[in-house]
């Protein structure tokens, strides 16, 4: 009897919802199956992980802030009554949120704790107190892991590293996160500015000697946050892995040693040739042209900040292909040097493209930002202004894709935030934020009382020893 | 001169590291396993310190298994860093990855530093010329060639789709699914496929990613220009005249693509998890160089959201932290950190200790005294100005010295010879060298998730000749060795 093939089993769409679905502009579709500002409604990839965070400042807290974006039930221990260092840092000492902790309404977080620690659960604990020690214990028990940032040997003093906690829950994951790791600098402290300039970042960003300029951090606490993410990433590759075998692991990551990774080809060129790659200001060493151009005009010459006024002038123009350079060259008059440097070859040379980024900055030096930009993208050019914050908060782009927006928080109100959702969108299990961050010790009676069990009165006798 | 007979002390001595003649690294041995050990002992931490040696070194690494081993990767895209660096990281943590390129080659192979060729890899077998950006991210990675824009080569592609599960992409926006090779279309087929996009600014969206009127692509650092980073870095125009160094300024690196990359790499690790553990489903996931960094600029959108600050740049000071600063010293730049008054004071402490001014002006000036009232502009300059003065006379080791006695994270900014010199860096190691079939041996950087007790992220190979592994991935899907010549004759492959 000849077997009959049912449709719902062939390889294609399966119904006319399906079959509209592979009409509609490619645009539209990928709006429809993101569906920014509908996360709420659909699964988390993370749920049913606990992770125990005892972080502080922003690099470690960043690395569990993942897991919390994507689902994962996120307990952050800090320091009873003072909280994470990081809350008492604010730009210009400007921006905090308030309260602080139940006890000091007229204490705020600073602003510098944002966006590290989303969806967090906020307990404190005094790790010194013997005492302490079995509450700690039965959190490692019921969690899947933890990350932590302590000087090397802390916790194993305290009897709390990953010696010790995996005799307790072998599936346990354990990461270390911080400056050096084992080694001759074992207990040298590390802050974000240290990994730019330690491995080598710094000495390759920012203006040459010859232009006047000096190696520059990169703004923000920016190898913090990046060597977080790596974090999270080995551990869901470590969760996979432990799907398998059941036992877990520690990772002793060092944040000064991910800056060197993405040197790319500096530590080879050196490797192999003793050449020690130097900076290039705002050019590219491997592509011209492709870099950022200075404007004679402001694009709001009247505003009132000086943001606004004086540095909306810069443009990054690309045009290294032959057929793009020979258009910008037309574009600004200078047909010789298109004849010049006919090849990549000739103008990605280093006296080349002083020489070529110097045309463009005369040519560009009557016009402003939006002029530059308006005149090459009409000639099919590659050209973008540079953007400041306001501009950011401003981009119709970002809003439609859902990237910026304002949270209503539970404790603060309106605050705006793009953490969590400028990471990525995923079409099932997107990432979200819940809330912004909570008081330090919130939920101390939600954790210990409702998650491990402790009688209210002991939670209040902890509290007023100041143990938690 | 001989090998290990340069001690670097200064940068006037690491500039004997060009010398021909005292590489290959390392020129200096790397401090025994005697030596650390008394470092260890001195905050009774021997034990715990033999501990991690034993558990978590590299040496130990390729002893163990591989935490994503038998999970199949393919990588499809050009130019960018970012699916290039989503690839390494599933690569170096067991995924195997299969990186297809176009029959002429990913034009990343080409590009070096200034156009010079001398500072590219030869193939020892073909001749061919690779750059090196290409081949340090080329780790553990497999390399095929396919014409998507055949037919045949669609149909090709369809069938490697089926032994994967994932799928990283980096095409212009719109491209793949005009092919007819898009998730839409591969979704229906394989229900379970993990599809990542990567690019700068987004597949749709007013802003989407766009391709000049002659087809050249928007690469890094378009995405940085995008979310404020640059103009948020680089010096004042009040510290340095515009023009020579006072202005917006970009990453030395196609940073916003690593961002990228990272975020992918976590997404796609999260959509697998669920997949096994909870669906059974794939999903598509969209990640973009300009939005990734975006996520990680501080607080600078809610500051804007709070009272319409704009964020300004301040050089390599910050304005959130004091210290917290690299600042000239008498061979280079030297960077201090300590912000609490614990480590606050101590760093004064030190400084002191040459040059007592810094003390009495902390005596003299309340604004010093208390941590949050540091971060005023003022206070940051007067900090700075002292500490400066101090650093003056000092090479950058002598401070390293000077401070670690005090505990302060402080370090030098050192240059990448120095970063590859630097004990420390080359007792773990985080450089090291793998001896490549094509190109010899190569120094690179370890991944920093090596440092693991079970399962270690390690660099097997690095670098790959264009379509090496043609026969052997496309026996896999059942096209034999006669068919793969045939379809190259073709320009299918």
């Amino acid at each position: 009897m000849e077997e009959k093939i049912r449709i719902e089993d062939l390889p294609g769409p399966k119904s006319k919802e399906e079959l509209d679905e592979m009409k509609i502009p490619y645009e539209e579709f990928c709006k429809k199956i993101f569906d920014p500002g509908n996360e709420f409604s659909k699964p988390q990839a993370l749920k049913g992980i606990r992770w125990m965070s005892c972080t502080m400042y922003i690099f470690t807290p960043h690395s569990v802030a993942n897991l919390a974006e994507l689902g994962a039930e996120v307990v952050k221990i800090e320091m009873p009554r003072m909280g994470d260092p990081m809350r008492h840092t604010s730009p210009f000492n400007e921006v905090y949120l308030y309260p602080l902790h139940d006890t000091r309404p007229t204490v705020g977080t600073g602003l510098g704790y944002t966006n590290a620690n989303p969806n967090k659960y906020f307990i404190t604990m005094d790790y010194h107190r013997p005492e302490m020690k079995e509450v700690f214990y039965r959190l490692v028990k019921i969690s899947d892991g933890l990350t932590e940032c302590y000087r090397p040997g802390t916790f194993d003093r305290w009897k709390q590293s990953y010696r010790y906690l995996q005799e307790i829950n072998p599936r346990f994951i354990y990461v270390w996160g911080g400056g050096f790791g084992y080694g001759p600098k074992i207990f040298g402290g590390s802050y974000d500015i240290l990994g730019q300039a330690h491995a080598g970042l710094a000495s390759i960003t920012g203006m040459p000697e010859f232009m006047g300029g000096y190696p520059v951090k990169h703004t923000n606490w920016a190898m913090d946050w990046y060597s977080g993410t790596l974090i999270t990433f080995a551990i869901l590759a470590a969760l996979y892995w432990r799907r398998k075998t059941g036992l877990g692991t520690m990772i002793e990551f060092s944040q000064v040693q991910a800056a060197t990774r993405i040197l790319g080809y500096g530590v080879p060129l050196y490797g192999r040739f003793g050449i020690v790659r130097q900076r290039w200001g705002n050019w590219d060493t491997q592509l011209c042209v492709h870099g950022i151009i200075l404007c004679g005009k402001s694009d709001y010459p009247d505003a009132d900040n000086p943001q606004d006024r004086e540095e909306t002038r810069y443009v990054m123009v690309s045009a290294f292909q032959d057929a793009d350079f020979k258009a910008l060259c037309e574009v600004i008059g200078n047909k010789e040097l298109y004849k010049k440097y006919k090849t990549h070859k000739d103008r990605v040379e280093a006296e080349a493209q002083v020489e070529i980024y110097a045309a463009l900055e005369r040519w560009a030096a009557d016009k402003s930002r939006s002029e530059v930009v308006r005149i090459l993208q009409d000639a099919g050019i590659l050209a973008e202004p540079v953007k400041n914050m306001r501009e950011v908060y401003e981009s119709e782009h970002l809003r439609q894709r859902g990237t910026i927006r304002w949270l209503d928080d539970p404790t603060f109100g309106d605050v705006l935030v793009q953490g969590g959702y400028s990471t990525g969108l995923m079409s099932k299990t997107p990432r979200r934020v819940n809330w912004l961050w909570r008081p330090v010790g919130a939920d101390n009676i939600k954790i210990y009382h409702e998650m491990l069990g402790y009688p209210l009165s002991t939670i209040k006798e902890w509290y007023e020893k100041a143990w938690i | 001169m001989e090998k290990g007979e340069v001690e670097i002390t200064s940068r006037i001595d690491s500039l004997k590291l060009i010398d021909p003649m005292i590489r290959p690294w390392p020129v200096t041995p790397p401090p025994s396993r005697e030596e650390v050990k008394k470092i260890y002992a001195k905050r009774n931490a021997e034990e715990f310190g033999q501990w991690c040696e034993d558990n978590l070194s590299f040496e130990t690494s390729f002893d163990k298994p591989e935490a994503l081993q038998g999970v199949t990767v393919l990588v499809i895209g050009l130019w960018r860093m970012g699916s290039k660096f989503a690839s390494s990281l599933l690569a170096e943590a067991g995924a195997e990855v299969i990186y297809i390129e176009p029959p002429t080659g990913d034009p990343m192979r080409y590009l070096t530093p200034f156009g010079r060729e001398e500072y590219m890899l030869e193939d020892k077998k073909t001749g061919e010329k690779c750059g090196l950006d290409f081949i340090h991210e080329m780790r553990n990675k497999y390399s095929i060639t396919l014409n998507i824009e055949s037919e045949e080569g669609r149909e090709i592609y369809k069938k490697l789709v089926s032994q994967a599960d994932i799928v990283i992409e980096e095409y212009p926006p719109g491209y793949m699914d005009s092919l007819g090779i898009g998730y839409r279309q591969l979704s229906k087929l394989y229900p379970r496929l993990i599809y990542c996009w990567i690019g700068e600014r987004g597949q749709w969206g007013p802003d989407k990613d766009k391709v000049s009127k002659w087809g050249q692509w928007m690469l890094e650092p378009f995405g940085q220009c995008y979310n404020g980073f640059v103009n948020n870095t680089g010096f004042p125009a009040d510290q340095l005249p515009r023009g020579r160094g006072g202005d917006p300024t970009r990453s030395g690196v196609w940073f916003a693509d690593y961002v990228a990359g990272e975020q992918a790499a976590v997404n796609i690790l999260a959509a697998l998890y669920w997949r096994e553990e909870v669906s059974g489903e794939g999903q598509f996931i969209e990640v973009t160089a300009a939005e990734a960094l975006l996520d990680i600029l501080d607080m600078d959108l809610t500051w804007y959201g709070f009272n319409q600050s704009i964020k300004a740049r301040t050089g390599s000071w910050d304005p959130n932290l004091n210290q917290y600063a690299w600042n000239p010293c008498k061979d280079g730049y030297m960077m201090i950190g300590g912000q609490s008054d614990r480590l606050w004071y101590r760093i004064g402490m030190c400084i002191e200790k040459d040059y007592p001014q810094f003390g009495r002006l902390i005596c003299e000036d309340p604004k010093l005294k208390a941590v949050a009232a540091r971060n005023a502009l003022e206070a940051l300059i007067k900090t700075y100005t002292l500490t400066s003065r101090w650093l003056r006379d000092l090479n950058r080791l002598e401070a390293e010295q000077k401070l670690l006695e005090y505990d302060i994270a402080a370090g030098p900014l050192l240059f990448i010879d120095e970063v590859c010199e630097f004990p420390h860096f080359k007792y773990r190691p985080w450089v090291y060298t793998t001896e490549s079939e094509e190109y010899g041996t190569i120094l690179y950087s370890v991944p920093p998730t090596n440092f693991q007790v079970r399962t270690p992220h390690r660099v097997k190979w690095l670098g790959r000749r264009l379509g090496r592994d043609n026969y052997e991935v496309y026996q896999k899907i059942g096209l034999g060795q006669t068919e793969v010549d045939e379809l190259k004759g073709k320009g299918v492959i």
